[in-house]
């Protein structure tokens, strides 16, 4: 650890800790717009200048006087010097963020960066979350002197999803060094020099492109450019960002479990931003699950349950639902009787489940239901899984926990599905196929219930369908493929008269005679902290925002 | 009069001096095995060392201490030479390049010796194609004649030179930029520490060297150190007691251009005067000297009062001025200053690399400045600042008192200045660029207000009479705070 005085705080810091960093932890805001926490360090756009000190050259020992140039603050590391090299003998750097210099500097540097800049704003979708706005404001002058012609550079179109609005871009580089660095696809480069700098992709002579940025990590870069330059063209004029609310999730695209944070308004969700876990996704998250959230939004969402009559789907009260399956499930025996928990479920929705089998069904049937597989995707510091379930790990061992770890996947599943009576499958799977012998064993069940959020070729099968939530409208936790348990939160309310999938089941229960009754999933998280191995810290107290690795 | 001392120019003009067997008539390769046969690599580290020898660059640092920089134990070690002589009104190495390119590379095989280099890279700037042409074909004689490749003339030392032509940017002649450049990356310095010394070319440690110092190498090993140091004058730093001798040893090779005679590259004593350097290449052309840029077109400028001044690294330091590249433009009474600070800064709002912020968007705004007012677009409107000028005690400062100045040359100071302060030395970019800016628009301004002030009040380009044009030596910010150094004769 070295000791170091930041402006008139003496303050404890990691060795290789930059002064931007320090800072920061440390309630001091040093302005920057090239540096990201996550990039390497060119130190181009000079927003982080600060004064460091040390001893002049020629001067008596123990003099302590400004450097003679100001120092950027991403590169400035601290480190613990040696006994003898120490000021005031005990800090091992001596900074300050607050001194006329450094102020005056700031000034300076923001007039630049505002000379081409255009004001527009108000039409501008970064507007509000913008760092050439908030430090202009808290930084800036409060005029230019700037009087010549700005320079316009083309607006581009660079790949599916981004717009570059080349006007507003202050060439702080961090969207080709993100491509260089974490994606390793390098589509991205400066292409003139001087004033007429300009990001691009790399285009013919004729001005059509060769390569289009297109990775499955480039909406990163829309969330890393910290003017309004690099839009995304999925939230393109969508909404302002203050008037979103926030919530801290996980995305449910594979089983990475990437940290999220949902922004959402009372008729929806509008985008997915990653949130940074230094153990999963560090700053970023792929474009599948960044647009992969447009299903919660989708106007054929279920909202009422289903029931089929004479070979045709029509809609039913949730009473008569209920008393439907009820009725059936006790006309058969417990054998001829499987569960299918889901992978896209959260573990509270799959203890619940599994309670329902072992304590009111008394079947051991139990299977777990998932996305297909997908590809696997690997970039130079990130990885999109296969397995496209954000619980499949925590599925596993929740549903297999009273049954001896023993569930029921694939085709052992499908077989013991051909042969049974009812079957209780809770999906919640987005826009899921079924594969022949899927088809052909859910075809050969006599009553199908399908507990599900969309209309898909599995509710179609169905006799009764539930209308279940998504991971936007419910709390719960996912564990993913590398034993983290995380919290997802709810953001938005369900559609209609949707319910929470262990609702669902609980309701099921009772009518069954089941003798559990939680009233929110905190609770069900206590219970499978006492009777999960390997969860004995997972309540959601516990886990909180960051997360905790099973043992 | 002042004669000319040629010592890299000696032969220049000696025909075939370009082919390995001329060169051989002439002494050629000497310097070279000297060094191999009498002394250790240890020791020309330190006889360059004791040389004095600066940097013919721009810089003028001492290579002795910066060769003393580089990390022994780290292998490979590069030399980088930088050929890519861009500065506007520097032309003298390549005249060494296109005429005799066997010094070179004679300078570059004591400066491996020395270091114990193994690879060099020259880097030559991409017009000089037939410079580049003339060294790639001396290069192939010197691997004929056994003086490049693997153990050279059965020494052990291996020693292989890769010429690389740059592409024609200003930028790639400074040294880190120089380096990306060589690495194939956009042509954009680093930021330092860590300097080329410790991680280089390829993050390991280099030399870089200009043209004019590696040339100098031969000369100082064949001759030796005594006989080196009698050149140019070695000054006293009166700071430090007794006073720290500071060497300016040796010739430069001065490139003359602009309102004299007989232009060209003089090679000359460092320590000559100004005026003397301009009785050399044949007087004046008109009638009084209005202006002299002392060391290219990034050096501040010296008026007719300042002439007295020595041409030599720390006279011109201490005049706040910088010997550069020893590209000398003088200008007569019909020159004007503000066409010519337009013409300056359209070069460095060109050639800015667009990397740091300052630089990007500065240089372009001094230029679009100075254009206004060479158009006859100033704004008439004035504002009052302080006033700098002589103050209590007799020193340069702020006197307390107030003047009027047009808007639009306090703009033009005050964005310069931000882009890189000319008074504290300071700068906010990652290189040396935005000062080269800087040095130029402020001191052209400061030294020649009457003539901007002339074309903003008339709304056109008005060239006034030298005296008219130049604020006299009291208002002249860098007359009233330079330093004439002492040599260490007089202060003993």
């Amino acid at each position: 650890m070295a000791f170091i005085k930041l402006n008139d705080l003496e303050i404890e810091v990691e060795d290789g800790t930059n002064i931007v960093e320090a800072a920061r932890q440390n309630g001091i805001e040093v302005p920057h717009y090239c540096y990201h926490p996550g990039l390497t360090r060119p130190a181009n756009c000079r927003m982080c200048l600060i004064e460091t000190y040390g001893t002049p050259p020629g001067a008596p020992p123990g003099t302590i006087a400004p450097d003679r140039q100001l120092a950027t603050g991403c590169t400035t590391t601290v480190r613990t010097a040696p006994p003898d090299r120490k000021y005031e003998e005990k800090f091992d750097a001596i900074v300050r963020t607050d001194t006329p210099r450094v102020i005056t500097a700031r000034e300076d540097i923001l007039e630049f960066l505002l000379v081409h800049h255009p004001l527009d704003c108000p039409v501008c979708d970064q507007a509000g979350e913008c760092d050439l706005q908030d430090y202009s404001h808290r930084h800036g002058r409060d005029q230019s002197r700037y009087v010549e012609v700005k320079n316009i550079p083309p607006k581009k179109d660079l790949g599916p999803d981004i717009l570059l609005y080349s006007t507003r871009c202050i060439v702080c580089t961090r969207c080709i060094r993100f491509c260089e660095e974490v994606s390793g696809t390098g589509e991205l480069g400066l292409i003139n020099r001087g004033s007429h700098d300009e990001i691009d992709i790399p285009r013919s002579h004729q001005g059509n492109p060769i390569q289009v940025l297109d990775n499955k990590l480039a909406g990163n870069v829309v969330d890393i450019c910290p003017v309004g330059a690099l839009i995304s063209k999925d939230f393109l004029f969508k909404s302002r960002p203050w008037f979103m609310e926030k919530q801290n999730s996980i995305c449910t695209g594979c089983s990475v479990g990437c940290n999220i944070t949902v922004e959402y308004k009372e008729d929806g969700v509008y985008r997915v931003k990653p949130r940074f876990h230094e153990d999963i996704n560090q700053h970023w998250m792929c474009d599948d699950g960044r647009l992969g959230y447009h299903y919660v939004n989708r106007e054929d969402r279920l909202q009422l349950p289903l029931k089929k009559v004479d070979g045709q789907q029509s809609v039913t009260q949730w009473s008569d639902a209920l008393t439907t399956i009820t009725e059936k499930l006790s006309e058969v025996e417990a054998d001829d009787i499987v569960v299918i928990g889901s992978a896209q479920a959260t573990n509270e929705d799959n203890y619940v489940l599994q309670l329902f089998a072992h304590n009111v069904l008394n079947t051991t049937h139990l299977g777990l239901f998932g996305q297909l597989p997908g590809e696997e995707h690997k970039f130079p510091q990130f990885t999109i899984e296969s397995d496209k379930n954000p619980n499949t790990a925590g599925a596993r061992t929740i549903l297999g926990s009273a049954n001896g770890n023993v569930v029921l996947e694939d085709d052992a599943l499908w077989e013991k599905v051909a042969n049974a009576k009812v079957v209780y499958l809770v999906s919640g799977i987005p826009d899921r196929t079924l594969q022949d012998a899927e088809k052909a064993a859910l075809e050969n069940v006599d009553f199908l219930i399908v507990q599900d959020i969309l209309p898909s070729e599995v509710t179609e099968l169905a006799d009764i369908v539930l209308p279940g939530t998504t991971f936007a409208e419910k709390d719960g936790t996912f564990t993913n493929s590398s034993g983290w348990v995380q919290r997802i939160r709810k953001a938005i309310d369900p559609p209609g008269e949707a319910q929470l999938d262990w609702q669902i089941t609980q309701q099921i229960a009772t009518q069954l005679g089941g003798e559990f009754n939680y009233s929110f999933s905190g609770e069900i998280s206590i219970a499978i902290s006492e009777n999960v191995q390997g969860y004995e810290d997972a309540t959601h107290q516990k886990i909180g925002d960051e997360g905790i690795k099973l043992a | 009069m002042v004669q000319e001392r040629r010592i890299l120019y000696e032969h220049l003009d000696v025909p075939n001096i370009n082919t390995f067997d001329v060169y051989r008539q002439h002494d050629g390769y000497k310097g070279f095995e000297k060094a191999i046969a009498e002394y250790q690599p240890d020791d020309i580290s330190k006889m360059v060392m004791d040389s004095g020898l600066k940097g013919r660059g721009g810089a003028g640092f001492s290579t002795g201490l910066k060769w003393s920089f580089v990390p022994k134990d780290i292998e490979p070690r590069y030399l980088c030479c930088n050929a890519d002589e861009s500065e506007p009104g520097t032309f003298s190495n390549r005249y060494v390049l296109e005429k005799n390119p066997h010094l070179l590379i004679e300078g570059i095989l004591i400066c491996c010796y020395a270091m114990g280099i193994e690879t060099t890279y020259v880097y030559i700037r991409g017009e000089f194609t037939l410079g580049k042409k003339m060294l790639d074909a001396a290069l192939e004689e010197a691997y004929q004649q056994g003086y490049l490749g693997d153990n050279i003339k059965d020494t052990g030392i291996n020693v292989n030179i890769y010429t690389h032509p740059g592409a024609g940017a200003y930028i790639c002649g400074e040294e880190t930029g120089l380096i990306e450049s060589l690495e194939g990356k956009r042509g954009q310095p680093r930021n330092k520490p860590p300097f080329p010394a410790v991680e280089g070319v390829f993050m390991k440690p280099t030399v870089v060297q200009n043209v004019e110092t590696l040339c100098n190498l031969p000369f100082i090993v064949d001759k030796g150190v005594e006989w080196y140091t009698e050149m140019g004058p070695t000054y006293g730093d009166a700071r430090f007691d007794p006073p720290k001798p500071d060497q300016n040893t040796g010739t430069k090779l001065y490139c003359i251009s602009g309102d004299v005679n007989e232009p060209g590259v003089y090679e000359l004593e460092l320590g000559l005067t100004c005026s003397e350097l301009i009785e050399v290449a044949g007087g004046l052309r008109g009638e009084e000297v209005k202006a002299v840029i002392p060391g290219g077109s990034s050096a501040p400028i010296l008026t007719h009062y300042e002439l007295d001044t020595r041409l030599d690294f720390t006279s011109l330091t201490l005049a706040k001025s910088m010997l550069g590249s020893g590209g000398i433009i003088v200008m007569n009474e019909t020159r004007n200053i503000v066409d010519c600070l337009l013409n300056i800064m359209k070069f460095y709002a060109h050639e800015s690399c667009g990397q740091c912020t300052p630089c990007r968007w500065g240089t372009p705004w001094v230029r679009d400045i100075v254009q206004r007012i060479a158009d006859g677009e100033g704004r008439q409107e004035k504002i009052t600042r302080p006033k700098f000028g002589i103050a209590e005690g007799g020193r340069w400062g702020d006197t307390g008192e107030t003047e009027e100045i047009y808007e639009d040359l306090d703009l033009l100071e005050s964005v310069a200045n931000n882009i890189a302060n000319v008074d504290t030395m300071t700068w906010n970019t990652i290189c040396v660029f935005g000062i080269a800016v800087s040095w130029p628009a402020v001191s052209y301004m400061r030294k020649f207000r009457p003539e901007f002030e002339a074309a903003i009040r008339e709304g056109k380009l008005v060239t006034l009479s030298v005296e008219e044009a130049t604020v006299p030596p009291e208002e002249n910010y860098a007359f009233q705070q330079r330093i004439i150094p002492k040599e260490m004769s007089e202060l003993a």
